[in-house]
C-alpha cells in the first residue's frame, strides 16, 4: 500500500503516536513474496557461508508446511505471507567509525526516538547496537567490550566473524520448526544482534539494541543470540519504537538466551511499537520466540513491558535445565483503544532445586483484550522444584477484557507451587482521595498504575524504569474520561 | 473563611443533608458531633467536593469564593483537607511518593515549580517527627496494611506537609488507642494557626479533651440543631444524643 | 466397530422403545446429528487437553441395559444412609428399582424420568426445562441427550421444601460378556423459594467394566435454594463423566459438593450459568486418588448479571500414579458488574507418579469486579509432622490427620451430618487409616 508524504504529514499532525515519524533514506527492498530463491538470495545477499543458507532453507522447508497457530486469545487478519517484502537494508551500507560519517536523517530519527549515540550513553554505561530496518548501522563501545573479550556485534557479522560459536548455538533453545513463526524468521531473519560472554566476565555495562520498524511493507524478523559462558554475566537491553502508518506490519522475532553453569542473563524489554490508531486501525502484529536455557546454577530473567502493537503474541520462556537453576518473568502488558496481547511465559523445570518466579502485571483500558497465557511445568526428575507465580490484571473502563490462563502441570512430589491471580479496577475512592490530596484524575491513575506495576518496574535498570514508566502513562492517556 | 448557607444534598435523590447553616473563620476551631447517620461526614464529603452527592440547594463559600462546580483537586488546591474516616489504601504508591506527587500538583495549580527534592525531604523529616512516624513508614504503601492509628497519623502528617486552610477532621479518633489519639491531637494543635480553621466531626467528646473547640454544633438528621461552646460536648457526653432528638421533637 | 459407530446405528434401536412422537424426541435426533458430526472429544481440544478417552472407545459396550436385576437391600445397604430418612430413586444398571426405591408426589414430585417423559402432566414442565440448559454443542451432552430416557425427575413446586433429603443411586452389576454404557438424564427444577437437599451417587458393584455418561440439569428459580451433593467412590473399573448444567434466577443458591475417591477415570463438568441478580453459586471438591485413578474437574461460572458470587474451593490428595486436573473457568460478562468471584485450589502429592494438571482462567470483561484465583502445589508441612509425631501419633496417621484438616474447610458445609460422617470415614479409608476424626 502507498504511502504518501502527504498522508505521513497529517498523521504528524495529529501527533497521536509520539514517535510516529518516519525516515526517508532510500532503501534497498527484495520484491514481494516468499520462496526457496528469496531465502537464498536473502543469504547471498548477506554473503553467508553455505552452512547458513542450508539452515535457512531447512527453516523454510518446515515452514510451509506448518499452520498459523489459532489458540491465542487474538483475533486479527491474518498476515498475506506472499505480500510482504522480506529483505530491506539501507543503502548507506559502509561502517562507520565515527558519527559524523552517518546519515544526518538517520541520526535525527535517533534523537527523537531519545538515542544519543554520544558520549552521555557512556556515561550511563549503555553500548548500543542500532538495528535499523534489519542491518546493523552503527556499534559502538565495541572496543570497550573487547578488551574484556565481549563479542557484540550484529548477527550478520557474527556469522562471518564467529561461525563456530553461531554454528554450535543457533537454534539450540527455539529450533527451526519450533513454531510456525519462529521458522518463518529462522530462514529470512534479516539481522539481529548477537552477544557473547566469555567465561568468568561480568560484562561491565548495559547492552542494548534498538529496533525499528521503518520502510512500507517490510516485515521484520530479528534474529538476537545471546552466549553468557560460565560464570559470566550480563544485562542486556532491548527497546522498540516503530514509526506510524496505515498498514499492519509484522515482526516475527526470535531471541535464544544460552546461560551456561554459574553464568546470569538479565533481559529487559521495553516494546512500544505503533498500537495501531483509537478506531483499530494500522499497528504492528508481534508474533515473537523468546526462550532461554539455563546450565547449572545460571539464572536467567525475562523483564517486559509492553505497551505497543496491535497484537502481541509473546511468551518469554526459561528452560531450567541445570540442577539449582533459576527463571525469573516480571512482566507488564498495558493495552488501550483495540489492542490486543496474550502473552506470558514457560518455565519448564528438569532440573533439581530449580526455581521459578513469575509477576505478571496486566492493565485494559478501551476496547482492548488482554491475556496471560503461561505455563508452569515440574518434570518428574525436577526435584525440590519451587515456583510463584501472581498475575494481577486491572481494569479500566468496561468495554475491555483481561483473561488468565494458567497451566500448572506437576509430575514431582516434591514440588511446591503457588499461583495467585487478582483482577481488580482502579477504585473510585482511591481517585477521590488523590483528588482531595490535589492530584487531578489523570495523574491519579499514573499514580495508582505505576504503583500496581511496580514490582515489576523495580525490576528494570533505571534508565530504563523512567522511560518505561512514561510509557504507562503515554499509553493510558485518556483511557479514563 | 467558610460559610455553608442552606446546604442541601443527597444521594440519588435521597436527601441527606437538610439545610445547613455554618459559618467558620480564620483561627477558629469548630466540632460537629452528632449520632449515627446525622450526615456528619456526608457534610465532610460535600465540603471536600465529593462527586457521588448532590448538592441540590445552598451554597459553600471559600474565603468568599463559591465552591460550586469546583471539582475535588481544585478544592485541594484552594486550601481544603479532609481527613478520612477510612484512609483508602494505594497499593505500590508509597507515602513519600504519593506526598511528592500531591504536593507538587498544588504547587503547579499555583504556578510554581515543582518543590526541589532538598527541601521537600527537609520537610518530610520535619513533618514526620511531629507525628512521630518512623521513615520506614513513609517508603511502604500508602495506607496498606496500616493498622488503624498509623492510617490516621499518615492522615494528619499529610495535613502537616499541605498546610492547608481550612482541615476538616472526620472521625480521626475512631480506631484510635490513647496514646495515638494524643499525638494526633498535639500535631493538629501544633499546626493550628490564626490562618488556618479547623472542623472536627466526632462522635464522642474524648477528642475534644485534646482538640479544644471554640464553637460546638450538634447535628440530627441533617440539620444543626444546637450550636454552643465546649461546654455543649460535655453535656451531649452526659445525657446522650436522646437528649438532643427528644428535644428536637420538643 | 468402534463405539461412535455402534451408538449411531444403536439409536435407529433405541428408536423403537421411545415414544416417537414425543417433543423430546425432536431433541434426541437433533443431538444424535450433533454427536454424528462432532464425535468423541479428543485431546486435541483445550478442554480435553488433559484426559483421553481413546481407551474407552475401544472398549465393546453394550448399549441397552438389561431388563432385570434384582439386588436384595442387604448387597446395597451401606451405600444409603441411615440416620436421616430420605426420599431414594434407584437404578439398578439403568433399570429403575422400584423395590429399593421410595418416590412421592406428595406436594411435590420425586419420580421417574420415564414417567415424565411418558405422563401428559408433566408436560409443561418438560417442555419449559427439558434440555433447555443442557449444552447443544459438547459431544458428550449431546450423546447423553440423544438416548435420554431415564433418571431422577424432581419438580419442587413453588415455595416447597421436600420433608427429606432425596438420594439418587445408580449401581451397576453389568456382564461378563461386555462392558455396560449407561446415560442416565436428571432434570431438577426448584421453583421459586423452593428448597432441596439431593445426593447422587454411582456405585459399581462387580468386576465388571462400566461406563456412565450422566446429564443433570438444574434449574433453580427466584430465591430458591439447592444443596447438591455427588459422592464418587467407584470400583477401578468403573469410569463416569458427569455433566452438570445449572441455571440460577435472582437470588437462588447452588451449592454442589464433589467428592472424588474412586472410579477409573472421572470427568465432572460443572457448568453455572447466572441468569439473575444477587445469585450465590458455590463449588467444593475433595479429591483424594491412589492407583492409576484419573479425575478431572472442569468448571465453568459464568457471570452474565451484575451483583452476584461465585465460590470455588478445590482440594486434590494424589497418591500412586494418579493423575488430577483442575480447569476452572469463570467468564465474567461486561453487565455483571459488581461480580465476586472466588477461586482456591490446594493440592497435595504425596507420591513420586502422581500428576497434578491445573488451569485455573478468568476471563473478565466488566471493570467493577472483584476476582481472584488462588493455586498451590505442595507437601504436608514437615514442622506439623514433626510436631504431631512428638505427640506420640505415628507418623502415617499424623500425615492423615493433616491431610484431613487440609481438606475440612470443604466438609465443613455439608449440611447433612451423617453424609459429612460417611465423607471422614471414607477419607480415613481412602488415606488408609482408622480414625474417627470426629476432633
Amino acid at each position: 500500500m502507498a504511502y504518501t508524504e502527504e498522508e505521513l504529514k497529517k498523521e504528524l499532525e495529529t501527533k497521536e503516536y509520539e514517535y510516529g515519524f518516519y525516515t526517508d533514506i532510500a532503501s534497498e527492498t527484495f520484491p514481494k513474496g516468499l520462496s526457496e530463491e528469496i531465502v537464498i538470495a536473502i543469504s547471498q545477499k548477506k554473503e553467508e557461508p553455505a552452512w547458513m543458507t542450508n539452515w535457512r532453507l531447512e527453516a523454510y522447508r518446515s515452514w510451509v508446511q506448518m499452520k498459523e497457530p489459532e489458540w491465542a486469545n487474538v483475533k486479527y487478519k491474518k498476515p498475506d505471507f506472499q505480500d510482504i517484502s522480506y529483505y530491506s537494508a539501507p543503502n548507506s551500507k559502509a561502517k562507520y567509525e565515527s558519527l559524523d560519517e552517518v546519515d544526518p536523517e538517520l541520526l535525527e530519527t535517533f534523537k527523537k526516538l531519545g538515542i544519543s549515540i554520544d558520549e552521555q550513553k557512556k556515561l550511563a554505561g549503555v553500548a548500543v547496537d542500532i538495528v535499523m530496518d534489519s542491518v546493523s548501522v552503527a556499534t559502538t563501545f565495541k572496543k570497550t567490550l573487547a578488551e574484556k573479550g565481549i563479542i557484540f556485534c550484529s548477527i550478520s557479522e557474527a556469522i562471518k566473524e564467529h561461525p563456530e560459536l553461531v554454528q554450535k548455538y543457533l537454534g539450540t533453545v527455539v529450533p527451526q520448526k519450533d513454531n510456525f513463526y519462529a521458522a518463518l524468521n529462522s530462514a529470512v531473519f534479516s539481522d539481529g544482534s548477537f552477544c557473547y560472554i566469555p567465561k568468568g566476565v561480568r560484562c561491565p555495562m548495559e547492552l542494548s539494541t534498538y529496533f525499528r520498524i521503518n520502510q512500507a511493507g517490510t516485515g521484520q524478523f530479528e534474529r538476537t543470540l545471546v552466549i553468557a559462558d560460565k560464570d559470566s554475566y550480563v544485562s542486556y537491553l532491548e527497546g522498540c519504537t516503530a514509526p506510524s502508518r496505515d498498514e499492519n506490519q509484522l515482526h516475527a522475532a526470535v531471541v535464544e538466551l544460552i546461560a551456561l553453569d554459574e553464568a546470569e542473563i538479565k533481559y529487559s524489554t521495553v516494546q512500544n511499537w505503533f498500537p495501531g490508531d483509537k478506531e483499530g486501525k494500522g499497528g504492528v502484529y508481534n508474533f515473537v520466540t523468546k526462550r532461554g536455557l539455563c546450565e547449572k546454577n545460571a539464572k536467567i530473567s525475562w523483564t517486559q513491558v509492553e505497551t505497543g502493537s496491535a497484537i502481541t503474541w509473546k511468551y518469554p520462556s526459561c528452560i531450567l535445565k541445570g540442577d539449582n537453576s533459576i527463571g525469573e518473568f516480571y512482566s507488564i502488558a498495558v493495552t488501550n483503544n483495540y489492542q490486543q496481547a496474550d502473552t506470558g511465559t514457560k518455565m519448564v523445570h528438569l532440573g533439581k532445586n530449580t526455581r521459578s518466579t513469575i509477576i505478571s502485571k496486566g492493565i485494559s483500558a478501551g476496547k482492548s483484550q488482554n491475556s496471560y497465557r503461561g505455563l508452569v511445568q515440574i518434570n518428574g526428575r525436577a526435584k525440590n522444584a519451587r515456583n510463584f507465580s501472581q498475575c494481577d490484571s486491572l481494569l479500566m473502563g468496561n468495554e475491555c477484557g483481561a483473561h488468565t490462563f494458567p497451566y500448572i502441570e506437576v509430575k514431582n512430589k516434591t514440588a511446591q507451587i503457588e499461583h495467585e491471580a487478582t483482577t481488580s479496577k482502579i477504585g473510585e475512592d482511591q481517585i477521590f482521595y488523590c483528588n482531595q490530596r490535589g492530584i487531578d484524575t489523570e495523574k491519579a491513575i499514573a499514580l495508582i498504575v505505576n504503583g500496581f506495576s511496580k514490582e515489576v518496574l523495580n525490576k528494570l535498570p533505571m534508565e530504563f524504569a523512567v522511560e518505561a514508566q512514561k510509557l504507562l502513562e503515554i499509553s493510558l492517556e485518556g483511557s479514563v474520561g | 473563611m467558610l460559610k455553608i448557607k442552606n446546604l442541601h444534598a443527597g444521594v440519588e435523590g435521597n436527601e441527606i443533608l437538610n439545610g445547613i447553616d455554618l459559618e467558620v473563620k480564620a483561627g477558629e476551631v469548630h466540632a460537629i458531633m452528632g449520632p449515627n447517620g446525622s450526615g456528619k461526614s456526608t457534610l465532610a464529603a460535600v465540603i471536600a467536593g465529593k462527586e457521588e452527592f448532590e448538592v441540590t440547594e445552598g451554597t459553600i463559600e471559600l474565603e468568599g469564593e463559591d465552591l460550586d462546580e469546583t471539582s475535588p483537586e481544585e478544592r485541594a488546591h484552594k486550601g481544603v483537607f479532609l481527613s478520612f474516616q477510612y484512609p483508602v489504601e494505594i497499593p505500590g504508591v508509597s507515602v513519600t511518593n504519593f506526598m511528592k506527587t500531591a504536593i507538587n500538583e498544588s504547587r503547579k495549580a499555583r504556578g510554581l515549580e515543582d518543590m526541589p527534592a532538598n527541601i521537600m525531604l527537609k520537610l518530610i523529616r520535619e513533618k514526620s517527627e511531629l507525628l512521630e512516624i518512623d521513615r520506614k513508614f513513609l517508603s511502604r504503601s500508602l495506607n496498606e496494611g496500616f493498622s488503624g492509628g498509623e492510617k490516621k497519623r499518615n492522615e494528619i502528617f499529610q495535613m502537616a506537609m499541605l498546610e492547608p486552610k481550612l482541615a476538616i477532621l472526620d472521625e480521626t479518633d475512631s480506631g484510635l488507642d490513647i496514646d495515638a489519639l494524643r499525638i494526633v491531637a498535639n500535631g493538629v494543635n501544633k499546626l493550628k494557626s490564626q490562618e488556618n480553621a479547623v472542623i472536627v466531626i466526632t462522635h464522642y467528646q474524648r477528642l475534644l479533651d485534646y482538640i479544644v473547640p471554640d464553637f460546638v454544633h450538634v447535628l440530627h438528621e441533617g440539620k444543626i440543631v444546637k450550636s454552643g461552646t465546649k461546654d455543649l460536648a460535655l453535656e451531649l457526653e452526659e445525657k446522650g444524643y436522646d437528649w438532643i432528638k427528644n428535644e428536637t421533637l420538643v | 466397530m468402534d463405539l461412535k459407530d455402534k451408538l449411531i446405528s444403536s439409536f435407529l434401536a433405541f428408536e423403537n422403545n421411545v415414544d416417537v412422537d414425543h417433543p423430546v424426541h425432536d431433541i434426541r435426533s437433533e443431538a444424535i446429528k450433533n454427536f454424528e458430526s462432532k464425535g468423541f472429544p479428543n485431546r486435541k481440544q483445550e478442554a480435553w487437553k488433559y484426559t483421553s478417552l481413546n481407551s474407552l472407545q475401544k472398549t465393546n459396550f453394550s448399549i441397552f441395559p438389561k431388563e432385570v436385576n434384582a439386588l436384595e437391600y442387604k448387597e446395597v445397604k451401606k451405600y444409603f444412609l441411615h440416620e436421616v430418612d430420605t426420599f431414594k430413586i434407584v437404578f439398578i444398571d439403568g433399570v429403575y428399582s422400584s423395590f429399593l426405591s421410595e418416590t412421592t408426589h406428595d406436594g411435590v414430585d420425586i419420580c421417574l424420568m420415564s414417567a415424565a417423559l411418558s405422563k401428559p402432566v408433566y408436560k409443561k414442565v418438560i417442555d419449559e426445562y427439558f434440555n433447555k440448559i443442557a449444552s447443544k454443542e459438547e459431544s458428550l451432552t449431546t450423546l447423553n441427550t440423544a438416548f435420554s430416557k431415564e433418571g431422577a425427575f424432581i419438580f419442587i413446586p413453588k415455595g416447597k421444601m421436600p420433608i427429606k433429603p432425596v438420594e439418587i443411586l445408580h449401581f451397576t452389576t453389568g456382564t461378563t460378556e461386555a462392558s455396560l454404557l449407561l446415560q442416565p438424564r436428571n432434570l431438577i427444577v426448584a421453583e421459586e423459594k423452593a428448597e432441596l437437599q439431593v445426593i447422587e451417587r454411582h456405585q459399581s458393584l462387580t468386576k465388571n467394566e462400566v461406563l456412565t455418561n450422566c446429564v443433570t440439569e438444574i434449574f433453580a428459580a427466584k430465591n430458591s435454594i439447592v444443596d447438591y451433593y455427588k459422592v464418587q467412590n467407584d470400583l477401578d473399573n468403573a469410569s463416569l463423566i458427569d455433566n452438570t448444567y445449572i441455571d440460577q434466577k435472582d437470588s437462588s443458591v447452588v451449592k454442589i459438593h464433589t467428592f472424588s475417591f474412586g472410579g477409573k477415570l472421572t470427568r465432572n463438568n460443572l457448568n453455572f450459568y447466572q441468569n439473575g441478580e444477587r445469585i450465590d453459586s458455590t463449588m467444593k471438591g475433595v479429591t483424594i486418588l491412589g492407583k492409576k485413578q484419573h479425575v478431572d474437574h472442569h468448571t465453568l461460572v459464568h457471570h452474565k448479571e451484575p451483583n452476584c458470587e461465585s465460590h470455588q474451593d478445590y482440594k486434590g490428595i494424589y497418591g500412586d500414579k494418579s493423575t488430577g486436573v483442575f480447569n476452572g473457568k469463570i467468564i465474567v460478562d461486561k453487565v455483571a458488574q459488581k461480580t465476586n468471584a472466588f477461586q482456591q485450589n490446594n493440592n497435595i502429592l504425596i507420591s513420586d507418579k502422581a500428576t497434578i494438571n491445573t488451569k485455573p482462567q478468568l476471563e473478565i470483561f466488566a471493570d467493577d469486579v472483584k476476582c481472584s484465583h488462588g493455586c498451590t502445589i505442595g507437601q504436608l508441612d514437615e514442622e506439623a509432622l514433626f510436631y504431631l509425631q512428638s505427640r506420640g501419633i505415628p507418623k502415617k496417621e499424623a500425615a492423615a490427620l493433616l491431610m484431613y484438616a487440609f481438606a475440612n474447610n470443604v466438609l465443613e458445609s455439608v449440611r447433612i451430618p451423617e453424609l459429612k460422617r460417611r465423607i471422614n470415614t471414607l477419607i480415613a479409608k481412602k488415606l488408609g487409616v482408622e480414625l474417627g476424626f470426629n476432633l
